[in-house]
């Protein structure tokens, strides 16, 4: 499909059939995929949903053809917004050279985890969008545009049409830059979904109502994106101090707006929600070990995402601005991010350059200081704890994005026995995305889940299934290490999903989860199956 | 003065504006936010496996060593043999090697030229051991890359055509570009055939360099390749084939700047400026107030912080 038949009038551009999607390793090579779950037609009367039938956005139709040119117009003046200086030097030269330079040699396909998955869609491949927003800027945008339009190759009507499914499609991939890591001559078009989102988000104000309304909006506003209140986070670390007496036998406290503290720790704060023994962890780790730390519980201090990364920059300075302000004021010495990867790269890579160097705060990974802290030798581990096979998940963000490798897996190999812990394929930064990057973890307007789960989450799925093959026994249980909050959303969205666990044994858990576990000073398991709590149950 | 040389300095002329304004246009964008890619080739080779500073505790504490031997044994089989490509896409690498090194090949070949028309305004004509050398060069390099480029040409012009993939996304102008340089190596073949020392454009050369009307008569053939040479080398900055541009700011400047932002008095002097930047964004939530605002008041208000 060429990128200009995006203008096209038609109900629904590509029907996705379930039988053209990648296949499964086994136990699912015979595994017979449903098809995608279909909207109402009541929210097909109300919801674009015209590119491939799927609605992230729940966007609403335009009323009348008027409303439907304002929009239109809004768009191009975006555009033209988006390559200006004064709006956009966060990302302009980038963006310039991205739009201009696209040899169209499709070696970025290949590298796309969703256009693979999806069985070779069109509509998927990195270039389409970004060749869609290239036709419109050098048409409608660029001195004499419209001259032989066709002949130069950028002919595109710009029609509501083409604005609704750019709309959607800016939100069918997950800004896993794989496609730019191989691009010959340099080209990021996962950078122009990134830009096109903006657009969208900056000046017609759509975006995804779990990133923005319900995201970045209640972060700045309640504290958390998760809308967990500056009144609530108290209680909740007092009951993750219960919580951990009670798993170990010995009351922790977890220090809260300790002035002068070494170390600001941020966490995801759905880590607290739906994955507290995450945040429990470290605090098992941190006293074990005399980490000098504090937890804030000043608005968004206690929550170190920044949905904001993904489709806003303003709402990102907004964000990046409160983490470094509350850093200052408590006067600690470094900002050290917990198991969140778009946390780690919106706060120690994207918001390097938001503020003069002397009020920026030095930040770090926990992976980093987890690595020292098992190299120091100050926390005894006995890996045979964590007797099972075990593989680890690279968050693109950590990974990919800011070269964080080796940490995670020195770690690993010293909780692990030997020969326990194997790679995926391919792994590092190569890695595939877990499906649930640029926000889709969190995602789950319309008919959206289905689609993330089946097509941006297969590759992944791929790759965990492949590395415990011929081990295949649900008796045998197995570990997936993944050491990101969204990533461990997606996955367990997956597992859920093909209900893997039941058929594979195979389940997941963060990094300092297993840290705990193979602690020596640990005495019961603390790394939990869900085949545990069938057996509490009985 | 002939035509064609009027024609040569303009052209030559067009491509040095054009080229320049192309490059002054990105080089003085402003510095966006970090955007790297892993792996930074000049973290070295201890780091090969893509690994940066962010590994290392304190990192901030520790004097930061770039690698740029490792940046230019990364730069030298990417830039000569297109690894990139062949690693990731090798069907069409067989086309487009060929391609690029016929290219580079026949540039070499003409930088040749020009050093031996240089040497005979000097008094070394091919005659001499010195201008023989930069002929046999000329002939050698000249040639070879005219035969390697049209094999290129023809193969990334069928596989363009019959690869539905390729084909979707490609313009009448792609291939347009692509006839027009297998034009020219083409006729540049032919030239050699007929001025087999490629004497007539050495001299042609000399006249060029020393403002003077030509020696030799150029025969047809020659004035065929010069005109799609000339036509072609002042349309060329204003295509997308300068993707050597790409190359060099979206890898040098983006996908390997991993320059932290520790207080550098030109960084800090650039932010604040950025940060006075108007903003005009419409969105109801960026508040900007149609320009009124800036980036540093947009970015340190919170519209939904509660009242005191």
């Amino acid at each position: 499909m060429k990128p200009e038949e995006i203008s096209k009038s038609a109900e629904q551009l590509v029907d996705l059939n379930p039988a053209k999607f990648a296949t499964l390793p086994p136990p699912y090579e015979n595994y017979k995929e449903s098809p995608l779950v279909q909207l109402s037609d009541d929210q097909k009367t109300r919801w674009e949903h015209s590119l491939d039938g799927v609605s992230a956005l729940t966007l609403p139709k335009p009323q009348t053809p008027e409303e439907e040119e304002q929009l239109v117009a809004s768009f191009l003046l975006g555009l033209e917004k988006l390559l200006t200086k004064e709006n956009n030097w966060t990302f302009l030269q980038p963006l310039a050279l991205s739009l201009e330079y696209c040899a169209k040699c499709q070696t970025c396909a290949e590298a796309c985890p969703v256009f693979e998955a999806s069985g070779r869609q069109d509509i998927y491949r990195p270039t389409f969008r970004a060749d869609v927003l290239r036709k419109v800027a050098k048409k409608y945008l660029s001195p004499g545009g419209k001259f032989l339009a066709g002949f130069r190759g950028h002919d595109i009507e710009l029609t509501w049409d083409l604005v609704a499914r750019l709309a959607e499609l800016a939100y069918r991939c997950t800004l896993c830059r794989r496609c730019a890591s191989v691009c010959p001559v340099g080209v990021d078009n996962g950078l122009i979904n990134h830009e096109l989102r903006k657009l969208f988000s900056q000046e017609l104000g759509i975006a995804a109502t779990e990133i923005h309304e319900k995201g970045s909006v209640k972060h700045l506003k309640f504290g958390s994106s998760t809308g967990m209140t500056t009144a609530a986070i108290g209680d909740i670390i007092e009951y993750l101090e219960d919580d951990i007496e009670e798993k170990i036998g010995r009351r922790i406290t977890i220090p809260l707006n300790k002035k002068g503290a070494e170390i600001l720790l941020v966490h995801n704060a759905g880590e607290f929600m739906s994955w507290p023994e995450n945040p429990m962890s470290f605090a098992i780790l941190f006293d074990a070990a005399g980490i000098d730390y504090t937890i804030s519980t000043e608005l968004a201090g206690y929550d170190g995402v920044n949905y904001g990364l993904w489709y806003d920059d303003v709402q990102f300075a907004r964000v990046a601005i409160k983490h470094l302000e509350i850093a200052r004021e408590l006067g600690v010495k470094k900002i050290v991010i917990g198991e969140c990867g778009h946390a780690h790269k919106a706060l120690s890579v994207i918001a390097d350059r938001l503020l003069p160097g002397e009020q920026m705060i030095p930040r770090e990974s926990s992976y980093t200081l987890l690595w020292d802290i098992v190299k120091s030798g100050k926390i005894k581990f006995d890996p045979s704890k964590n007797d099972f096979p075990v593989t680890l998940h690279d968050p693109c963000n950590i990974v990919r994005l800011m070269g964080i490798v080796k940490p995670q897996r020195e770690i690993l190999k010293a909780i692990t026995p030997p020969g326990r812990f194997r790679e995926m394929t391919p792994h590092g930064v190569a890695n595939y995305c877990c499906g649930g990057g640029s926000g889709f973890a969190i995602m789950s307007s319309g008919n959206f889940t289905d689609w993330k789960i089946k097509l941006s989450g297969r590759k992944k799925l791929q790759q965990m299934l492949g590395a415990f093959q011929g081990e295949m026994d649900p008796e045998i249980k197995k570990m997936v290490c993944a050491p990101c909050s969204n990533c461990k959303g997606q996955i367990r969205d997956l597992m859920q999903n093909y209900e893997v666990f039941e058929k594979t044994g195979i389940w997941y858990t963060g990094l300092v989860e297993m840290m705990v576990n193979a602690m020596v000073d640990q005495d019961a398991p603390f790394v939990e199956w869900p085949s545990d709590e069938e057996d509490d149950d009985m | 003065m002939s035509w064609i040389q009027i024609l040569t300095y303009l052209c030559g002329a067009i491509f040095i504006v054009a080229f320049a304004t192309k490059l002054l246009k990105y080089a003085t964008m402003p510095m966006h936010v970090r955007w790297e890619l892993y792996p930074i080739p000049h973290e070295g080779k201890h780091k090969s496996y893509g690994g940066s500073f962010y590994e290392e505790i304190d990192h901030w504490k520790n004097e930061r060593h770039k690698d740029h031997l490792a940046q230019y044994m990364f730069m030298l089989p990417e830039i000569l043999f297109i690894k990139a490509l062949y690693e990731d896409n090798r069907s069409l690498w067989y086309w487009s090697f060929p391609f690029h090194m016929g290219l580079y090949l026949s540039i070499a070949g003409l930088a040749f030229l020009a050093i031996g028309a240089i040497l005979q305004i000097m008094g070394l004509p091919s005659s001499t051991a010195l201008g023989s050398l930069a002929q046999s060069l000329t002939i050698l390099l000249g040639v070879v890359g005219y035969v390697l480029g049209t094999i290129g040409v023809v193969g990334l012009v069928i596989k363009r055509m019959s690869d539905p993939e390729l084909s979707e996304f490609s313009a009448p102008i792609d291939y347009m570009n692509l006839i027009w340089l297998g034009a020219i190596f083409v006729t540049g073949f032919l030239v050699w055939l007929k001025d087999p020392g490629f004497g007539i454009s050495r001299d042609y050369l000399v006249s060029i360099i020393t403002f003077s009307p030509m020696k030799d008569q150029l025969t047809g053939m020659h004035y065929l390749n010069l005109l799609l040479f000339l036509s072609f080398f002042a349309y060329f900055p204003f295509t997308h084939m300068t993707h050597m541009v790409s190359k060099y700011f979206m890898w040098d400047k983006v996908k390997w700047d991993d320059n932290p932002n520790i207080g550098d008095p030109g960084v800090d002097a650039k932010i604040k400026t950025y940060l006075g930047y108007p903003v005009t964004w419409s969105a109801a939530h960026i508040g900007a107030q149609g320009g009124k605002k800036s980036w540093a008041d947009v970015a340190t208000e919170n519209p939904w912080a509660k009242k005191e």
